[in-house]
């Protein structure tokens, strides 16, 4: 099937609905990215790559890169875990269910983060449920502490952002023609081949926009770190923080927000890429 | 006709009814400047204590109206920054490490007993930079714990260190200003030299100070979180609590004690300075008089839980009376505190 070629969008004047959004984002967004990214760039002699320099070649600070992504990457990982099955359950479910679990999906996005780390700060602490509970199956001798740990920080986070995975790929799971699948069941296609070759494709674009979202809000995360693992680990989100906040050094604030946005946006738009082709290849 | 009529009319409403409120708005500012107005600037948390004890008091004596603006030290210091040529505040207090960049700016003008008599009485090492500024109150640094938890008060600054107390010691982060003490306390305790040197000796502090990393619980930089914490059990001690806010969360019932170390406390920065260039600067000088002399100092030091600057003031009940009292040399923690959070960050990581 061939699609017209579509308005350039300079002639089409749907393409002006977009404006405000993009005005809007042009004077909050690009405009101090653009003297974030200048002011990283500018030392007492002009132009320099010198905060980039002294930045990369302190294997600490690699520490910190790999801190930001391990964690960022777990998180991704434990939400899609959950949230994958969970959409599908969510966008099969009867019309009252479906609205119940929507509410319940919704509902805690209104609770703010801090109220939520406090909440698994109880939930994490030594003589808490996690702890509790593993003990009373025998799993672990004697009760643990899960709160400040990396364990915890994703547990938590991963519950924050939950939702951030679940809803987007609900909403083409629930475009999907359930049919298709059956369809393949006739003609004698396996449930794993039925899953690997028709509903994993048809959701690729939701995994796709659901990997986005919660990898690019983990990875800069700021206010969940500090109160899950508190100030002995440090991510690229902590340390700009830090920089601006309490040491009050612009360069190495904006050399750590330049780093960590170029790397969010690369590893984000590559794996973008990445599925795109694979969903490609199999579509 | 009728309806463009309406329209003009509506019009005109409109007009005044927003000349009116201009007026409105701009009111209180013109009935304000008609009678001496004095603006200090603080932290948003002394509102209480400075609207409740000491406006009053120099309300009353000067016939004034004092107006206080909360925010926090350094956003004071940006105000000054801002306004150098037509400063707006007169009086500021803030915390002893913003006042060394506010003097290094020009932006204070020194306190002398000419302008504030009340000075000569206040204790050693109070006035600080041949009287750029003063503090006004001591609030200090021991050990909080929590008594249900820690059967025995912690008597050293060097329980926190003690084996038995593994994952349940509870730091602040170097990047707060209590947190300074225990680098320093480390050095103390490390090298056994008195306080003035040993807090010079960083790197045997920094030393001194990894061997706590297997009791840690956190390092927080969130203070009620580390309250939290401390209150639900989880940690048994804060390590470098300040007093004031461990003896408002004892009074409002929670089971948190502050303990006074053997080798001492440490005093915490509340400082006042006039502003250069400031309005009103001898009702400015008023103000820090009245702030440190024997009446307000009383009322000050028993309603924050900290000890009186003013040496003839009674220390209020409950205080320590003869612990040691350590000073911190700011402008020292200036120069080199990028440093030490730097080094922090490497030596204290999980």
């Amino acid at each position: 099937m061939t699609v017209k070629s579509a308005p350039s969008p300079w002639r089409d004047p749907v393409a002006l609905l977009a404006a405000p959004a993009v005005i809007y984002l042009l004077v909050v967004y690009a405009f101090p990215l653009l003297w974030l990214f200048m002011k990283s760039l500018t030392g007492p002699g002009g132009l320099t790559l010198q905060p980039y320099v002294s930045f990369l070649s302190d294997p600490f600070n690699w520490r910190v890169v790999g801190n930001t992504l391990r964690v960022a990457a777990w998180v991704t990982v434990v939400c899609f875990a959950i949230g994958y099955p969970a959409a599908f359950a969510l966008a099969r479910a009867g019309a009252v269910l479906q609205i119940v679990m929507l509410v319940s999906i919704i509902l805690p996005l209104s609770v703010g983060a801090v109220v939520k780390a406090f909440a698994w700060q109880i939930v994490l602490r030594r003589d808490g449920i996690v702890s509790q509970t593993l003990v009373g199956l025998g799993l672990w001798d004697e009760p643990q502490r899960l709160l400040f740990t990396e364990t915890g920080l994703v547990l938590g986070a991963a519950n924050i952002f939950l939702p951030f995975m679940i809803l987007p790929i609900y909403s083409v799971v629930k475009l999907i023609d359930p049919r298709l699948s059956e369809a393949g069941a006739t003609l004698g296609a396996t449930p794993l081949y039925r899953f690997t070759h028709v509903t994993l494709p048809l959701t690729l674009p939701g995994i796709v926009s659901g990997v986005a979202f919660v990898f690019s809000m983990s990875v800069s995360m700021f206010v969940i770190p500090s109160l899950l693992i508190g100030d002995r680990f440090q991510t690229l989100a902590t340390l700009t923080g830090r920089s601006f906040l309490l040491m009050r050094n612009e360069q190495l604030g904006s050399t750590t927000a330049v780093i960590l946005l170029v790397l969010a946006v690369s590893i984000v738009v590559g794996s973008t890429w990445v599925a795109r082709r694979i969903g490609g290849n199999q579509a | 006709m009728n309806k463009s009529k309406i329209a003009v009319l509506n019009r005109r409403g409109i007009l005044a009814a927003a000349g009116a409120a201009t007026a409105a708005l701009a009111a209180p500012r013109i009935l304000r400047a008609q009678g001496k107005e004095l603006v200090v600037g603080g932290a948003a948390s002394h509102k209480g204590f400075v609207e409740t004890i000491i406006a009053p008091v120099v309300e009353k004596k000067f016939s004034c109206k004092v107006v206080f603006e909360g925010s926090r030290s350094l956003v004071n210091l940006e105000k000054m920054q801002k306004n150098k040529d037509k400063q707006y505040l007169s009086v500021v207090m803030m915390d002893d490490p913003v006042m060394i960049p506010a003097v290094a700016e020009g932006l204070l003008d020194p306190l002398t007993a000419a302008k504030v008599p009340n000075l000569a009485m206040l204790k050693p090492g109070t006035v600080h930079m041949d009287g750029m500024w003063c503090n006004y109150l001591q609030p200090w640094l021991g050990i909080a714990y929590n008594p249900k938890a820690m059967k025995t008060a912690p008597t050293s600054w060097a329980d926190a260190y003690d084996p038995k107390y593994k994952g349940r010691v509870i730091l602040p982060s170097l990047q707060n200003t209590e947190g300074l003490a225990n680098l320093f306390m480390a050095a103390f305790l490390a090298t056994g030299k008195p306080m003035p040197e040993a807090q010079k000796d960083i790197d045997a502090g920094f030393k001194k100070l990894v061997t706590i990393k297997p009791n840690l619980l956190t390092a927080y930089t969130q203070m009620p979180q580390a309250y939290n914490l401390l209150e639900q059990g989880e940690g048994f001690m804060i390590s470098s609590a300040i007093s004031q806010v461990a003896l408002e969360r004892k009074a409002a019932g929670a089971p948190v004690e502050i303990a006074v170390p053997k080798e001492g406390i440490f005093a915490m920065p509340s400082g006042v300075a006039l502003v250069k260039g400031g309005p009103q600067p001898e009702l400015a000088a008023g103000y820090i008089n009245e702030m440190i002399g024997p009446e307000v100092q009383a009322k000050l030091s028993a309603a924050t839980y900290s000890l009186p600057t003013n040496k003839d003031t009674p220390v209020p009940a409950g205080a320590p009376t003869n612990a040691t009292m350590f000073g911190i040399d700011w402008k020292f923690v200036a120069d080199n505190r990028a440093d030490w959070v730097k080094r922090w960050d490497r030596d204290m990581a999980m």
